[in-house]
């Protein structure tokens, strides 16, 4: 009995019920780890403030309503532009990475060239580090270039993080895409460029779309910390330093807050399900055997 | 336009050789197929045809110009290869218009030779679908397709027909022969399938171990093979060998003795072979149960009814030796029953301690002499 699929999908239907039980109990106890502040978040933000300090404690909303997310505007009149500026710096900081990566992990996954694993393996390494460490070098040299209170300070770094997880990422599904096609488009006369634009990146376009996704909700969520330390101007802030201005000097608004917070994931939730729709798997269907 | 010289070339990976000084000339219009093992090299001389992989030695001339540090697309060839190498985003159309479009042609060019191309290899309903919407005999036909319209002078065709099942590789067989005809180009076809290479070929090129062991038309290869490389490969079953001593050298041949029988086998056989053990060749298809010149008692292992002829998996009488036997379809044989099968000397190879061949007197079919 096969447990695998050809695709190497696994076949649910094949195991035993006690099997079953055991995988969905699994996934499960990992949703709920995952999914249950978010919910918790959610109903938060529904409940009036009184209600969140009531005993015994309500897990459910007694007076649900929307409000929240209407005064919330009023609390923190430029919470927009916080979204608007995490928005901007995420775009930016993904257009570059992919404009850098996707060359680099054709060129990864095609060529063979002298040091290729040290580059490789150099990457790995510096993606360990964690941003924290080297939050002083970095702001020295954001200083000396002058970047500093400007979009940049968060754009470049945030970029920067992104590239070595993005290149190994891409490279690997690259390295999928049969060679035959290469040296097929090189006997028809194209030319390296015309095999990448017309060949390579069609085909590798599911997995640009995964790589944009995941830098682009990197880039969302790694802001706070290059935010804090690059930047000192509220017009360049992005939306983690807007949830901020929801801790008062006594008392923090969590139901304004939790709000804000489902309010500023909501454009990354747009461009995430608008870029799902290209996410089409079997693009190779057809192109060897 | 698609004549083709390969004069002394070599191929190394690193400290491996893989293509050990070949020398081949093919004329035009000529359909010439690579056969051999794999590992024999077949396949990356003809990807140093093609360009694909550098020449490290001696020379490919295609119509009298060099073109060892040419690109493929200057070497007016076009390449087949194993597994089609379609491009899976574009339809059939753009999938043959992919070479046109590289050199930038004429939107009105494109349309004639795609749909010419696409007529030929009966493609015209398929050309909007994607290749993963074809079966594994019409991706095949996009391929050919792609190389059809540059008009190259060299088609070269990598094992094109090794991923189709056995019904669609006999009808592509016919096909490619057919087409072969229909653009008299020069076709270079690289093959472990020997039925392909019987049958397609005008000349067939036999490589082993990075040499080439043989080159002739099918019929001559298998009337008269050089050395017992290329006797053992074409042929199907493989010919039996078995080692006999030479006895005499005379006007018609060698007489050599099997256990106690004495047959003259016609050969040209240099006189210093008297008294060398030799080896005699016998091909399966040549073997009966009585009737013959020389006889020999076998054991039949496995026996293989298959209609049109059976095939018995003998080892010879108190002997491991391995022997088959291919016997018209009707033949009763029954398996681990001792049988008597004989031959003529007529049909018969003799070859040296070396595995060179002593070469056969007279005309056998289409082979010269």
């Amino acid at each position: 009995m096969a447990l695998f699929h050809n695709d190497n999908t696994p076949m649910i239907d094949r195991y035993r019920w006690w099997e079953v039980i055991a995988i969905y109990a699994g996934i499960f106890v990992f949703l709920f780890f995952m999914l249950a502040p978010f919910i918790e978040g959610f109903l938060v933000s529904l409940k009036p403030l009184a209600e969140l300090f009531s005993t015994p404690y309500s897990f459910w909303p007694e007076n649900g309503s929307f409000d929240a997310y209407f005064t919330m505007w009023e609390r923190v009149p430029g919470f927009a532009w916080y979204v608007f500026n995490s928005f901007l710096i995420s775009t930016v900081a993904t257009v570059i990475v992919l404009l850098l990566v996707v060359p680099a992990a054709y060129a990864f996954a095609r060529f063979d060239f002298r040091g290729m694993g040290l580059v490789l393996g150099g990457f790995l390494a510096v993606s360990m580090f964690s941003g924290a460490v080297l939050l002083i070098p970095l702001f020295r040299l954001m200083r000396t270039l002058g970047m500093l209170n400007t979009y940049w300070a968060m754009i470049v770094p945030g970029a920067a993080f992104l590239i070595p997880s993005a290149i190994w990422l891409l490279r690997t599904y690259m390295m999928r895409i049969p060679t035959e096609l290469n040296e097929a488009a090189y006997t028809d006369g194209a030319s390296q460029f015309y095999t990448f634009r017309r060949v390579i990146l069609p085909i590798a376009s599911p997995g640009i779309i995964v790589v944009a996704i995941v830098t682009f909700i990197g880039a969302y969520s790694q802001q706070f910390i290059f935010a804090l330390t690059f930047n000192s101007k509220t017009e360049y802030m992005p939306l983690p330093i807007g949830l901020y201005a929801f801790f008062g000097k006594q008392d923090v608004v969590w139901n304004e807050l939790m709000a804000a917070a489902f309010v500023g994931i909501a454009p990354a939730l747009v461009i995430i399900f608008f870029l799902q729709r290209y996410l089409v798997g079997g693009l190779t269907a057809g192109a060897v055997k | 336009m698609g004549q083709l010289s390969l004069k002394n070339v070599v191929k190394t990976f690193g400290p491996i050789e893989v293509v050990k000084g070949v020398n081949l000339d093919v004329t035009e219009g000529e359909f010439v197929v690579f056969v051999g093992p794999s590992g024999c090299g077949k396949s990356t001389l003809l990807r140093m045809i093609a360009g694909l992989e550098h020449t490290s030695a001696g020379d490919i001339v295609i119509d009298d110009k060099r073109v060892n540090d040419l690109p493929p697309v200057e070497r007016g060839i076009a390449m087949v290869f194993q597994s089609y190498a379609l491009y899976p985003h574009m339809s059939v159309y753009e999938n043959i218009a992919f070479p046109l479009r590289v050199e930038k042609a004429p939107e009105a060019v494109i349309r004639e030779k795609v749909t010419a191309a696409a007529k030929i290899l009966h493609l015209d309903q398929r050309l909007q679908q994607k290749p993963g919407q074809l079966s594994g005999g019409q991706r095949q036909r996009v391929a050919i397709g792609r190389a059809i319209v540059r008009e190259p002078g060299i088609f070269l065709f990598d094992e094109p027909l090794s991923n189709l099942d056995a019904a669609l590789r006999a009808d592509m067989r016919i096909e490619l022969t057919r087409l072969h005809k229909q653009l008299g180009a020069t076709m270079i076809y690289v093959t472990h399938d020997q039925v392909e290479a019987m049958t397609m070929a005008d000349r067939i090129v036999v490589l082993n171990g990075g040499y080439i062991s043989q080159v002739g038309a099918p019929l001559e290869l298998y009337h008269k093979p050089q050395n017992t490389f290329v006797a053992g490969f074409i042929g199907n079953p493989r010919m039996n060998f078995l080692p006999v001593t030479c006895k005499a050298v005379t006007d018609q041949g060698a007489v050599i003795d099997w256990q106690g029988q004495a047959v003259t086998i016609p050969v040209h056989a240099p006189a210093n072979a008297v008294g060398q053990t030799l080896s005699l060749g016998i091909r399966p298809e040549h073997l009966r149960l009585s009737g013959g010149e020389m006889s020999l008692a076998v054991t039949p292992g496995v026996v293989e009814h298959l209609g049109q002829q059976t095939i018995a998996y003998a080892t010879l009488k108190d002997s491991e030796t391995g022997f088959c036997i291919v016997l018209p379809g009707d033949q009763k044989l029954d398996a681990d029953t001792d049988v008597s099968v004989s031959f003529n000397a007529a049909d018969c190879h003799l070859f040296d301690a070396s595995g060179a061949a002593l070469e056969r007197r007279g005309t056998f079919g289409a082979a010269e002499t």
